[in-house]
């Protein structure tokens, strides 16, 4: 057997093992549930009851209200642009004004356009009509 | 679960005839496979026509339209002669087996919980989802100022491939993950046909379940695994029009590869570096050819005609490219891209180093580098093309992060592993095939089926 037949059967070798999807495999035998735990739900581990929120705003929203959104942390990174984006998923044929710029940003102007605003494990100490109240927060809108 | 699963069916069934039309002979795997690849892009293409000619999707608009295609297709087979079957019988292997299982996990994985991934549900199926609230592609929606952060310039292939089956089934955030499963399963199919082409049962089996663990793009939700599908298998169908001057391997390339291009930027990316490659091989092999003494300009004729057969795949591509340009629709990269280049010229080699030292499976790449320099040189000029064509769009991707308007470091960590596996799975096909075919000797015979030697 010569050098290079021997790297060729090794080099096989190598490129099947390393590619083989052997968790993938695995998934087939195993209890599934604590990865299913890990997974669902992953981007919600800050505020867990946030989607059941986004869900509920759904229920006591029009297709083409404005809302803006407003949650504890109100720093892009911070977990605002996960709030926005998320509450942008649940509320899809409405449209969701940012509050916040990826600069942090306040963008002001979008909080007196927006039809509503939907405040999250925060009060907002305005003058405003409830909407709808939940465990978690509430749909206003701002008394002009 | 169940009228998910009957919506991909359906995908399938309407991809039949367009399978038969592009190649009479396909049967077997390779059937299964490229009918569900071609369902999936017709399907794109319907909800996509509808939503240019302002009607609303509905069921049964949309059906109305496929049924059309499908009876277009299936009158147009009929009259079309048989050709002569190119295709090996697979032969099926124990290996086969865990390939199924394998698929089986995927599956499993992509429908355990509802689609997480952040891109999912910023990107991907918030299209999808903002479309089937108006029965169209809601082009202010992707328009506005506010939605830039989920890329509005992307291809809608899979956003409209998820509207379809919400359309037939119901949106569910869960079982829209049998669509990963239905493509990643195409795929191996389509690999499996065309490895038992060229390898025995044992390493074409062996291949594929290799190819399943990297072909499975478990970025559930995003559209890496539609992608991966159309243009790996575009990739090698190409391949495989080279080498045996095939016209039905050459329009499977070249449809499969639009439809890649619909996908993601990427996959346009992929039909450049593909027509890129195409004639750099068809022009050294013309060059070689010619100085064998034979007509020098037959070989250039060999050169254009094969790019000429590229043209279906840029057919397909035209239509997005149009539209986002008349919507002036934002892009991110493009945008002062130039400047950008030049500024981080300076800094290429860190921005390499960053690139290897962040590289995804990378004792992958170095097996697979040994494989390519491991193997006979007359099989890696055979394997020219997809040895280039995997260079030019690494190239592609290492450009994007030059340009990119954002923090190179951020960029690489969150895009660089999917965009190697991308590319992943025509290079360790060919690799494989290159040392596995030198194992038997047999290197220089092209499509050399042998017999089992199980």
């Amino acid at each position: 057997m010569t050098l290079r037949r021997v790297l060729t059967i090794l080099c096989l070798a190598a490129i099947v093992a390393l590619s083989i999807g052997a968790r993938l495999l695995q998934l087939v035998f195993v209890d599934r549930a604590p990865l299913a735990r890990a997974l669902d739900g992953f981007y919600d581990r800050q505020w867990p009851q946030y989607p059941h929120f986004l869900a509920d705003l759904r229920e006591h929203t029009q297709p083409g209200d404005t809302i803006a959104v407003i949650v504890p942390a109100m720093g892009w990174d911070d977990g605002y642009s996960y709030a926005y984006y998320r509450a942008s998923y649940f509320l899809t044929g409405r449209e969701v004004l940012p509050l916040v710029a990826p600069d942090n940003r306040r963008l002001q102007r979008n909080f007196l356009a927006a039809k509503y605003i939907a405040v999250f494990g925060v009060r907002l100490r305005m003058p405003a009509d409830v909407i709808w109240q939940g465990d978690q927060g509430a749909l206003l809108r701002l008394r002009r | 679960m169940i009228p998910t699963l009957v919506a991909i069916l359906s995908l399938a069934v309407l991809g039949i005839p367009i399978a038969l039309n592009t190649d009479r002979s396909s049967r077997g795997p390779m059937i299964v496979g490229t009918s569900f690849l071609y369902g999936s892009g017709t399907m794109f293409l319907v909800l996509l026509t509808l939503s240019i000619v302002h009607i609303r999707w509905t069921l049964i608009s949309v059906s109305v339209a496929a049924l059309a295609i499908f009876c277009a297709a299936a009158v147009i087979g009929r009259r079309q002669p048989t050709t002569d079957n190119r295709q090996r019988p697979v032969r099926p292997h124990v290996f086969d087996v865990l390939t199924i299982l394998t698929i089986a996990g995927y599956t499993l994985f992509a429908t355990l919980v509802p689609l997480w991934e952040w891109d999912f549900w910023a990107i991907w199926g918030l299209k999808a989802k903002a479309f089937l609230e108006i029965g169209a592609i809601d082009w202010r929606f992707l328009e506005s100022h506010w939605n830039t952060f989920l890329h509005p310039d992307y291809p809608l292939l899979v956003p409209l491939n998820f509207d379809f089956v919400a359309l037939a089934a119901g949106w569910s955030d869960r079982w829209l993950g049998l669509l990963f499963g239905a493509w990643g399963m195409a795929l191996l199919l389509i690999l499996r046909a065309i490895a038992a082409r060229e390898l025995t049962p044992f390493y074409a089996s062996l291949l594929t379940f290799g190819l399943a663990g990297i072909a499975l793009s478990t970025n559930i939700g995003l559209a890496e695994g539609a992608l991966i599908a159309f243009g790996s298998a575009g990739v090698l169908f190409v391949r495989t029009g080279m080498l045996d001057d095939d016209t039905a391997s050459w329009r499977n390339g070249a449809l499969l590869l639009g439809f890649a291009a619909n996908c993601k930027n990427e996959g346009m990316a992929l039909l450049v570096a593909v027509t890129i490659a195409v004639l750099l091989v068809s022009w050294f092999r013309g060059l070689a050819v010619s100085r064998e003494g034979d007509d020098s300009a037959r070989a250039r004729n060999r050169a254009t005609a094969r790019l000429l057969s590229l043209i279906p795949a840029y057919a397909l591509a035209a239509p997005w490219l149009v539209l986002r340009a008349t919507h002036a629709l934002a892009t991110d990269i493009a945008g002062g891209a130039l400047v950008r280049i030049m500024t981080r010229l300076p800094h290429a080699h860190q921005i390499l180093g960053y690139l290897a030292a962040k590289l995804y499976k990378p004792w992958f790449w170095v097996a697979i580098l040994a494989g390519i320099l491991i193997a006979p040189a007359a099989a890696r000029r055979r394997e020219a093309f997809v040895l280039l064509v995997t260079a030019i769009q690494l190239a592609f991707f290492a450009g994007a992060y030059f340009a990119t308007p954002h923090d190179i470091h951020w960029h690489v960590l969150t895009s660089w592993p999917r965009l190697t596996a991308q590319i992943a799975v025509p290079i360790t096909f060919v690799v494989f095939l290159m040392l596995a075919n030198s194992l038997r000797g047999g290197e220089d015979a092209p499509h050399a089926e042998v017999g089992s030697d199980q």
